[in-house]
């Protein structure tokens, strides 16, 4: 066996340095998509501040502050399980990758929470669900939610995925051999500490805007 | 060093830096909070990417070089049109 799993390569480190590079370009599209969706927030924030900050103290600033710090520790042990799998402590290494999701899933049944509040109190423009907002200027107000309700989904989607890709990881592990679970555990932890990136920066732009 | 205390360093370099974040935010510093609070998010960024993503070697570096760039191109344009 040459110990690569592609026969494209015919080194072990070209096929690792091939896997990083494509990761890390898969990010920077990745980076494309978030950024135009930044960017439409910034400029609507530019054009309707007044009312975005009053919109902003309507979400919950204890549950966002709480999923962030989750989200953090999330990244904290899959960067372990990383460091795990380089010491071929491969139990050891299911583990932190089991606590990486766990930890995902604790961030997007808070989430879930958050959006039963908030589908409660009238806030939640979607699914042809009644506005109800009593602030001042409604109408760039809603657009607030609207697109508090897009950025945060589009997140819970990459953690969605994250956490499948996760499991079928650890589903696969038996008859994975040792150089393809390190590159594996590389690649899903690359993207989990993205997908974490962006939770970074849309934790101030939607809650801490003005507060 | 040792690598895991670089990274348990990091991890609570990320949580202060999360408590300075919602701490500022509790004092009106004027236009300077949202600066602030940016440079703090990217601050944690910088910290996850060379520390978790260890973010070395030529071609990642170009790929968010890449990324990077487009992003000004996008944000620049932008506002420069505005």
């Amino acid at each position: 066996m040459s110990g690569t799993e592609s026969i494209a390569f015919d080194t072990p480190r070209r096929e690792r340095s091939a896997d990083n590079f494509a990761m890390w370009v898969f990010i920077g599209s990745e980076a494309m998509l978030f950024g135009a969706i930044f960017l439409v927030f910034l400029v609507a924030h530019i054009d309707f501040g007044p009312a975005f900050a009053a919109a902003s103290k309507h979400l919950s600033l204890p549950l966002g502050t709480f999923n962030t710090a989750v989200l953090i520790t999330s990244s904290f042990t899959m960067a372990l399980a990383h460091r795990l799998a380089l010491q071929r402590r491969w139990r050891a290494t299911v583990w932190a990758l089991a606590a990486t999701s766990a930890l995902g899933t604790c961030f997007l049944v808070v989430k879930g929470i958050e959006y039963g509040k908030e589908i409660d109190e009238g806030l939640a423009p979607l699914l042809g669900l009644p506005f109800r907002y009593a602030g001042p200027d409604p109408t760039h107000a809603e657009f607030f939610f609207g697109l508090y309700f897009t950025m945060t989904s589009l997140h819970a989607l990459h953690l969605i995925g994250g956490i499948v890709v996760i499991a079928g990881m650890v589903a696969l592990w038996r008859s994975a051999n040792p150089a393809n679970r390190l590159r594996r555990v590389v690649a899903v932890g690359l993207y989990w500490h993205f997908v974490d990136i962006i939770w970074v920066f849309m934790f101030p732009v939607l809650y801490l805007i003005n507060r | 060093m040792s690598e895991l205390r670089k990274l348990t360093f990091g991890y609570l370099g990320l949580l202060a830096l999360l408590a300075l974040t919602v701490g500022s935010s509790l004092f009106d510093l004027g236009g300077f909070n949202v600066a602030l609070n940016l440079a703090i998010a990217a601050a944690k960024a910088v910290l996850i990417a060379m520390l978790f993503m260890h973010l070395t070697g030529m071609l990642p570096r170009l790929a968010v070089a890449a990324a990077g760039l487009w992003l000004i191109i996008l944000f620049g344009l932008t506002l420069i049109g505005r």
